[in-house]
């Protein structure tokens, strides 16, 4: 698959009005986003995923590095920006507008006019579920609703790539549930799709890959298979001792909750699983079940992220 | 659609939204409603302020009382014309990039020079609209006072516009570069003010240089450069004409074509300072 957005040691410093106080929001950020794939941009507040989103669209300008868009380096060229939808946080749209209004003023823009504009307004309101609140103000929608016309306005030229920031943040269970399938089905459609998020498991449901960001660095980049492919193995077990769990322990095998004699054991990768079992029958424990944890994005990420503040403290 | 043909479909959008978006502005609607009501009490505090006392002053008190009028209308006019051309040349582009609504528009196939010309056009429809207004309610009130068309109404009318057209440019320009609208309205106001004052600067730097102190000295010079640098607005004003002539008189010693071209560099010279500053600004 070849590569749609790719960034190469992309760096961003916003200059501080004091000498000193330069703010790097972004360091040496190579990526690569595949057609036809969603891919997880992921990171806590100002770590620096929507200035890689500005950097992207020429809202800001790089300090150093380069970018390429569908393999053109002139990323406001038009070819370039009549394919790529972008979907900001927080988006304003005016009040005073219908919905199908918001969408031929963004239409206008792209150069659509007359039948070709209708027929796509009608076409995107119906992908995102809006054709029959079209004749409101924006002022009668609920935040849901925002969302979709915002969604409308970034399929409005059928593009191939989407730029989506917090697609789904403050929204209502089932209103992201809707969001969700939304951005599914353009995935099968072929588009590809670029979404910053908070909600980590919004992301792991729909993510083709993700990239985790730091305080400007990418911290890890990848399938959610690869990623969180190494895994433990929860062991439920009766008949625990304290002398037989400091054994398991010194083995590596860490132990969990205990109640009365039964203890959770979680073996880690590292510790092949015929061997922990052995152990546990050699210490007289019956085995209750064995099932395999899967380390959840959630869970990955505070990970990371832990790791990469413990290793910045550390450098201080 | 062919190139020249999408550059301006797309500035001509920008320009209606913005427009549209404009004329909402509760304070421009305020001022609006405000410059109205001024328009029509001038009429009825006039009546009051010259009541004549005998019948042989009722004709000079009529001749005083339309004065008074046309004095109040003319400024009220200038003044909230002013306000309104200053309040929504500072705010259309820090509003937009506080709500975000500029993120959505830049990254569609808009180039920035685009944009901000979208955005001028629609400040100018506003301005337009709103003079249009205040001195058409203006231009009826006097037909009906004195019988005759206030053809030189008309000519005042348009030279205002484009003294609005000089400030708001350089509103504008500012604005830019600013994050709210508080810092371009401020200088609108200045540059509204001083431009106006001009003449008073050429004075200041005739008196200057009497005494050997540096501070007079510099003052003539700040005098000089600010009167070489900013418009000249009184240029633009046609009140003593209005108020002496008859109101279907030609303007008289007024260079209409130089003024319009006059006002023309000015406002070139605030869009390419405009987009200057905005060609690589981050949002």
């Amino acid at each position: 698959m070849s590569a749609v957005i790719e960034t190469e040691a992309l760096t961003k410093v916003y200059e501080g009005a004091v000498k000193g106080q330069d703010v790097h929001a972004l360091t040496n950020l190579s990526i690569k986003v595949d057609e036809k794939e969603i891919f997880g941009y992921l990171g806590p507040n100002g770590s620096g995923k929507t200035t890689t989103i500005k950097l992207l669209l020429g809202l800001i300008f790089p300090t150093a590095g380069r970018m390429k868009i569908l393999g053109s380096p002139d990323i406001g060229a038009r070819a370039v920006r009549t394919n790529i939808g972008y979907l900001p946080e927080g988006a304003y749209y005016p009040e005073f507008l219908k919905g199908e209004e918001v969408l031929s003023f963004y239409g206008h823009l792209y150069g659509m006019t007359g039948r070709d504009l209708k027929t796509r307004i009608d076409r995107v309101l119906d992908v995102v579920g809006m054709s029959r609140a079209r004749k409101r103000t924006v002022r009668g929608y609920s935040k849901g609703m925002r969302q979709r016309i915002g969604l409308a306005q970034a399929l409005l030229s059928d593009p191939q790539i989407l730029i989506l920031d917090e697609p789904t943040t403050g929204l209502d269970p089932i209103a992201r549930k809707e969001i969700r399938d939304i951005l599914a089905s353009l995935r099968d459609q072929g588009k590809t799709l670029l979404i910053s998020s908070h909600e980590l498991l919004e992301v792991e449901l729909i993510s083709d890959r993700v990239g985790i960001l730091s305080e400007g660095e990418l911290q890890a980049c990848g399938k959610l298979t690869d990623l969180l492919s190494d895994r433990d193995t929860e062991i439920e077990v009766s008949g625990a001792t304290p002398d037989a769990l400091t054994r398991l322990a010194e083995a590596g095998i860490r132990v969990g909750d205990q109640v009365d004699t039964k203890a959770s054991l979680r073996v880690p990768g590292e510790v092949p699983l015929y061997t922990a079992i052995e152990r546990c029958k050699a210490e007289k424990l019956a085995l209750v079940s064995v099932s395999p944890q899967r380390e959840t994005l959630e869970e990955f990420f505070v990970r990371i992220i832990g790791e990469d503040e413990e290793k910045r403290r550390t450098s201080q | 659609m062919t190139a020249p043909v999408n550059f301006l479909s797309s500035v001509w959008t920008i320009a209606i939204y913005t427009w549209r978006e404009g004329i909402r502005k509760k304070v421009l609607i305020g001022f609006l409603i405000l410059s109205i009501l001024v328009l029509f009490g001038a009429q009825f505090m006039t009546a009051f302020l010259t009541v004549p006392r005998s019948a042989g002053e009722l004709e000079t008190s009529i001749d005083v009382q339309l004065k008074m009028v046309k004095d109040i209308c003319v400024t009220v006019i200038s003044i909230f014309g002013a306000l309104i051309a200053i309040f929504i040349s500072a705010s259309v582009v820090p509003s937009e990039i506080e709500n975000k609504v500029v993120y959505t528009v830049l990254s569609k196939p808009i180039r920035r020079f685009q944009y901000l010309i979208g955005k001028f056009l629609g400040v100018q429809f506003i301005i337009i609209v709103n003079l249009a207004l205040m001195a058409g309610l203006f231009f009826v009130a006097l037909w009906v006072k004195e019988g005759v068309l206030p053809t030189l109404l008309l000519w005042s009318a348009l030279l205002t516009y484009f003294e609005f057209l000089i400030v708001s440019s350089f509103t504008f320009a500012v604005s830019c570069a600013c994050t709210s609208a508080v810092v371009p309205t401020i200088l609108g106001l200045f540059i509204y003010i001083t431009g106006n004052l001009t003449e008073y600067l050429k004075d200041v730097e005739r008196r200057s240089g009497q005494t050997a102190l540096w501070l007079d000295e510099w003052t003539g010079k700040l005098a000089r450069w600010l009167y070489l640098t900013l418009p000249n607005l009184k240029h633009f004003s046609l009140k003593t004409q209005i108020l002496f002539l008859e109101p279907n008189d030609p303007p008289r010693d007024v260079q209409m074509m130089a003024l319009v071209i006059y006002a023309l560099v000015y406002a070139l010279a605030g869009y390419i300072i405009a987009y200057w500053v905005f060609r690589r600004r981050e949002m």
